[in-house]
């Protein structure tokens, strides 16, 4: 099969590559007026709304109709591109196109992906990115016979005078076909669930603030996108940095691994309560009377310095011995460098540990229910395995705890020692995300969400690049659509901006929080708090500090009470909800006629209780077309 | 008033010249002593610098209005007239050897600001003197060779910054010799060899270490040091503040020698894991030092749209020749269970995934199995001596790991393919600059163990051939031979091969830094109410307590929650107070109490920096918070 579609890649060369001049044609013309491009906008913006206003179920799922139109966009373009070799193809076969033409090992991985219960459409869509053939090697063959140096000349016979830019622009276009994207599934807490384009390139970070715009959640730094691995019983939360697409690619074709949107206080708890981590020998009540200078002191201490500290962890863990039923007590270290243990009979020197684990390739997870599914002497288990593994191997590392309390503490270490610093940022833009929100919610209750247009637009932008933009004749129309989503941030985030005026007194707070009682305290704390000792020296009774510094110190404290403020209107933002979902309150009637308008496309069969996955992928060649005519039904209504 | 006779000897007249005798009164003062005596000696020369030290009372007479009568002078008063600004032989982190003027009346925190603005150290409070160790006559040979840099021409500035000149201090540019000797202390030195590693091992212990501490608050004559004497210049608190590595090329580069030699003399403990890194990151070091031109500020980025173009060509080539040449052949097997044997099959590489043919006529075709790298680990089997190259995958799958040995006929194409599959490991394909140089590191990583193993023959005597005995502290020399420890360090070096140099130094640091012992310095004391010896361990935001039996920490205090801390100089003996009511005292067994008191006070000022401040050392608050009542 897949020397087949080698071949038929081969002879899809020659048409690739004309595409790929005709593109930097296009391209080259576009530069010349730039106003091509901005005047599409407007009009697909408009119709956007309008479809979102006459149907009521479109704004309930705007994100999936957005999808489907960039899905379509891209498949049109992907099917022009090569012809109807490739949809005659689809049609004879019944042989999903892209997920064949996925080449092999990680594509593989890719396609089964997309027949899963949570991404119905991805295959069709990364292959859409990849132009048939591995998304890596795809732009680049077609290429060889005019290599890039010769691809110079080329241009340059075509448009005599080539400009920089203008190639410039072309590799980003090639590197941008190259991308890419998924649609994932993500299961809300109160079970439903949304459906969402994620390209390679965005991170986790990005996703959280699209699932924001589209929830309307309060946007608290605690909201985590969790995977689940159903296989083994496991979870882990996704780290903010981290890229979605990857992690994802790993699951299996059958799998019933989900994505969930959920909140999550471990996530940031060693920001919040770092005492429970650095100072976790110390007993538990003296942990909870900590003052609140003292946190923010050890997390400056830790997370600010040129190196970021990792609790020094040691406890007496059970580990599942490789492939055996029993669990085994052993005395284990967490360092920066990784997991060690003490062997019996040797001391606890660093010489003497021997390294059970490092992180490079191994991630974290919770285990749950291992008691009955494992034996193990707790329910209180963790997991360290390569991200590529999905069933059970010697090669997983299970560890047991005696008490959530250990096992969070550890879990939390080794991510601590795996991620570093990078926990720290994540943590800080997402309070920042927090306040922002927050405060934009109030602002502008109305509008569903301004505190995230720009990573928007730059996670749509790719798919409109995809799409092939300047293309075909059935391109404008869908491409149109592929362009959706970008234009109505950029209008909510103008929004905004005015009414802050208006509300002046407000607006202070949150900032004051962020600024003051930020980073200068923990240092200002410091002098004060050890009675400038100089009284010390004296011998004696140095009354403890308070001089003119000690003002200093009061004053963050001073600046505290307003976060309460801010939390305030952190409560607020769930009344907007409501209100905030003006387009969305969903008449339960109409639901149903969206499903019905859309019968075999993803949004539904992902809905509610995924269905087997197997159906879906197998039809993948109908789905195609299928997805097709849904898309066209859809717009002629 | 009555005059009586005050003899003061000068030292610029000679050491065998008799004291000058002056007629004086007691409401004469010190500034007028100077002016007589200066008269007297008949030299015409600048004397600004000169002052009167007063032997029995150890100290400097500075307050030149004072008279003779507030000082306390009397006839039988024995003064020396002399420079304050004296030649030293200070010892560098990196062990080398400096000869500069340093200021001989200043309490030594001045001292060491003095040296560190000529040295261009930013951020001198981290740093001070300390005695060296006695070295023992009988390693001759060392003395003899030892090179000493001298610095004693730099004219003394007062400017608290001095001015910069092709990145370094303008003094140091004034001369190729001067230019050199920047060099010296900014660019790391070369892994020492092993010989001076076990030379230095005997000399030195955690313990007695701190013992030597200058005092900051008193100056260098009060505290025995004399003209042209030897004192090591070293980091001493280790909260390490503001490193930026655009101004702190010295800093960085004696950092990163005294966290090296800390390593290499196991003063702080690592695991075996951490120690080949450390490894590797020397190798790394010392290699880019050697062959990146120092001071090339990064020329301005290549204009953008060439450097895509480029990245653009070596892609497509890679990719297009992927599918063709690029790929040697090679033998392999699937490891199954027991089976040893290995079937030759025609290979591929491709992007990040090898693929095989049962044969090169076949390779147009489609392969028996491809698969990708990405995220695998691949570890290396060689033995140069027996013509062994195996490179072990293991791939991760779905189901677990495969395991997979490629067996490659020669070195050539064993650094191809290893740097391949390394590449492909990380996700990158042939295409990626890095290939060739990951091909030559492997290649030199083959050449040492080849060196070392085979020691006849000549190996060539390249720089590539570093001893790896040089990387690692001693303890590893005995556990393992040559040849194992090479393919350990390898392996740390993949994963550091791309750093830069400065950034491979800031890793070593942050390894450093990591450990959890970093920063520790320990003292043996006795606690109030406990009837044996403990160590106390003086960290740079806690205190820890010790139990010398058993080596556990029995007891953790930060200085954050400390209230007030007083000391019994009588007793020698230090009483501390923390929130909620916890006291402690302890007095020292080892050092002097003033060395414990200053860490602890140190660290305390350390953490009152704040980056708005920074430009103006607080000096007073330094010596209070560290000097006792004694002090000021």
């Amino acid at each position: 099969m897949e020397s087949e579609d080698t071949q038929c890649l081969m002879d899809d060369i020659d048409a690739m590559f004309t595409d790929l001049l005709g593109e930097m044609d296009l391209l080259t013309q576009s530069l010349d007026q730039p106003t091509v491009v901005p005047e599409p906008l407007p009009s697909t913006t408009e119709m956007n709304y309008s479809i979102g206003f006459t149907d009521l179920n479109e704004s309930l799922h705007e994100l999936e109709d957005h999808d489907l139109d960039a899905l379509m966009a891209d498949l049109v373009a992907d099917i022009n591109a090569t012809e109807e070799k490739l949809t005659a193809q689809m049609k004879d076969q019944k042989v999903p196109p892209p997920p064949s033409s996925d080449l092999p090992a990680p594509p593989k991985g890719l396609s089964t992906y997309s027949a899963s219960s949570i991404a119905s459409p991805t295959s069709p869509a990364s292959s859409t990115g990849s132009n048939v053939s591995t998304p890596a090697s795809s732009s680049a063959s077609p290429l060889p016979p005019p290599p890039p140096q010769s691809a110079k000349p080329t241009m340059e016979e075509i448009e005599a005078q080539m400009k920089a830019d203008k190639i410039k622009l072309a590799l980003e276009k090639l590197k941008e076909a190259k991308v890419k994207k998924l649609v994932v599934k993500v299961l809300l807490t109160d079970g439903s669930s949304k459906t969402l384009m994620v390209d390679e390139r965005q991170n986790v970070r990005e996703v959280l603030d699209n699932l924001f715009e589209k929830t309307h959640c309060d946007c608290n730094v605690d909201w985590s996108l969790c995977e689940t691995n159903y296989e083994l019983n496991l979870e882990r939360i996704f780290e903010d940095h981290e890229n979605l697409v990857e992690p994802l690619l790993a699951w299996t074709r059958d799998t019933e691994n989900k994505v969930l949107f959920q909140e999550r206080t471990e996530k940031n708890d060693m920001f919040r309560n770092p005492q429970n981590f650095y100072l976790w020998k110390k007993d538990k009540k003296a942990l909870k009377e900590i003052k609140d200078r003292d946190k923010e002191l050890l997390v400056q201490e830790n997370f600010c310095g040129t190196s970021v500290i990792v609790p020094d962890l040691e406890a007496v863990l059970y580990l599942k011995e490789d492939g055996k039923k029993s669990w085994k007590q052993r005395l284990f270290q967490l360092r920066a460098s990784g997991i060690y243990y003490v062997p019996k009979g040797k001391t606890k020197s660093s010489r003497d540990l021997v390294c059970f684990v490092q992180f490079d390739n191994m991630n974290v997870y919770y285990g749950k229910d291992f008691k009955t599914r494992y034996k193990a002497p707790t329910d209180f288990c963790f997991v360290l395995k390569h991200p590529q593994i999905q069933k059970d191997s010697q090669y997983i590392k299970y560890l047991c705890c005696d008490d959530a309390w250990t096992m969070n503490l550890w879990v939390t270490g080794i991510r601590i020692a795996k991620y570093g610093a990078s926990l720290y940022e994540n943590f800080k833009a997402a309070e920042k995300a927090a306040v922002s929100s927050v405060w934009t919610n109030r602002s502008t209750p109305s509008s569903s969400s301004s505190s995230t247009p720009s990573p928007t637009i730059k996670a749509k932008s790719p798919s409109q690049a995809n799409g092939h933009a300047p293309k075909p004749q059935p391109g404008p129309v869908s491409q149109d659509f592929g362009n959706v989503p970008p234009p109505p941030p950029p209008m909510a985030n103008i929004l905004p901006p005015p009414r802050p005026d208006a509300f002046l007194p407000p607006a202070p707070p949150p900032l004051a929080r962020k600024n003051s009682a930020k980073p200068p305290p923990p240092q200002r704390h410091l002098p004060t708090n050890f009675p400038p000792p100089p009284p010390a020296m004296d011998n004696l009774p140095p009354p403890p500090p308070p001089p003119p510094m000690d003002d200093a110190l009061e004053a963050p404290p001073d600046f505290l009470p307003p976060p309460p403020p801010a939390a305030g209107f952190g409560s607020l933002p769930p009344p907007p909800p409501p209100s905030n979902s003006f387009p969305p309150p969903p008449p339960p009637g109409s639901f149903g006629s969206m499903g019905q308008s859309l019968p075999p496309p993803p949004p539904d069969p992902g809905f509610l209780p995924p269905p087997p996955p197997q159906p879906v992928f197998t039809g993948g060649g109908d789905f195609m077309s299928e997805l097709m005519l849904a898309m066209n039904k859809k717009r002629s209504t | 008033m009555a005059a009586w006779d005050l003899s003061v000897t000068v030292e610029d007249l000679g050491p065998d010249a008799p004291p000058v005798t002056l007629s004086v009164a007691s409401d004469l003062h010190v500034g007028g002593v100077i002016l007589k005596l200066v008269e007297k000696t008949q030299i015409q020369r600048d004397w600004s610098d000169h002052a009167l030290w007063w032997e029995q009372k150890q100290c400097w007479l500075l307050r030149t209005a004072w008279t003779l009568e507030k000082y306390g002078i009397h006839a039988d008063a024995r003064l020396l007239f002399m420079p304050q600004h004296k030649p030293l032989k200070l010892g560098l982190p990196n062990g080398k050897t400096l000869r500069l003027l340093v200021c001989f009346s200043n309490p030594v925190f001045q001292t060491v600001m003095g040296i560190c603005r000529q040295l261009n150290i930013r951020h001198p409070e981290e740093l001070s003197l300390l005695r060296p160790v006695e070295e023992k006559k009988k390693k001759k040979d060392k003395d003899s060779t030892e090179e000493i840099y001298d610095l004693t021409e730099v004219p003394l500035s007062s400017a608290s910054r001095p001015s910069l000149y092709n990145g370094m201090p303008a003094h140091f540019a004034d001369s190729p010799q001067m230019e050199a000797i920047y060099k010296m202390l900014s660019v790391t030195q070369p892994p020492p060899a092993l010989r001076y590693i076990l030379f230095v091992s005997e000399l030195d212990c955690k313990i007695s270490f701190p013992l030597r501490w200058l005092d900051s608050s008193r100056c260098l004559m009060q505290q025995g040091i004399q003209d042209s004497d030897r004192v090591w210049l070293r980091f001493k608190y280790f909260s390490l503040y503001d490193i930026e590595p655009k101004y702190d090329a010295v800093r960085l580069s004696q950092l990163y020698e005294q966290a090296r030699w800390a390593i290499l003399l196991e003063d702080i403990d690592c695991t075996e894991e951490e120690m080949m890194l450390f490894g590797a990151l020397q190798y790394h070091i010392s290699k880019v030092s050697q062959s990146e031109p120092q001071m090339l500020s990064s020329s301005a980025a290549m204009d953008d749209l060439e450097s895509a173009l480029q990245s653009l060509e070596v892609k497509l080539d890679g990719e297009s020749s992927s599918a063709s040449e690029m790929l040697p052949c090679d033998c392999f097997r699937p490891k199954r269970l027991t089976l040893k044997g290995y079937k030759q099959y025609w290979f591929k590489f491709q992007d990040t995934s090898i693929c095989y043919f049962k044969s090169k006529e076949e390779s147009i075709g489609e392969p028996i199995q491809q698969i990708n790298l990405k995220g695998c680990e691949v570890a290396p089997d060689v033995n140069v001596a027996a013509q062994k190259f195996l490179i072990r995958l293991l791939i991760p799958a779905s189901e677990g790991m495969n395991e997979v040995y490629l067996r490659c006929e020669n070195e050539q194409q064993y650094a191809q393919w290893m740097a391949a599959c390394r590449l492909g490991s990380k996700g990158k394909s042939l295409a990626d600059s890095s290939y060739q140089s990951e091909i030559e590191s492997i290649g030199s990583f083959l050449a040492m163990q080849k060196t070392s193993s085979g020691s006849h023959g000549n190996s060539p005597a390249s720089d590539e051939s570093i001893n790896t005995h040089s990387l690692v502290s001693p303890r590893y020399h005995k556990k393992y031979k040559p040849k194992q420890l090479t393919p350990r360090i390898l392996d740390a070096y993949q994963n550091v091969a791309q750093l830069s140099l400065t950034d491979a130094v800031m890793r070593f640091l942050q390894i450093w830094q990591a450990l959890p012992d970093f920063g520790l310095s320990y003292f043996v004391v006795r606690f109030k109410g406990s009837r044996k010896d403990e160590v106390l361990g003086i960290a740079p935001n806690r205190l820890i307590r010790i139990d010398l039996g058993v080596g556990d920490v029995v007891k953790t205090w930060r200085y954050n929650n400390m209230k007030q801390w007083n000391v019994n100089w009588d007793i020698r003996q230090m009483a501390i107070e923390f929130e909620g009511n916890v006291n402690i005292a302890f007095s020292c067994v080892t050092a002097d109490c003033k060395i414990v008191h200053e860490f602890i006070g140190g660290y305390i000022f350390m953490s009152t920096r704040s980056r708005e401040k920074s430009d103006t050392l607080n000096q007073e608050l330094f010596h209070k918070l560290t000097g006792g009542h004694e002090a000021l």
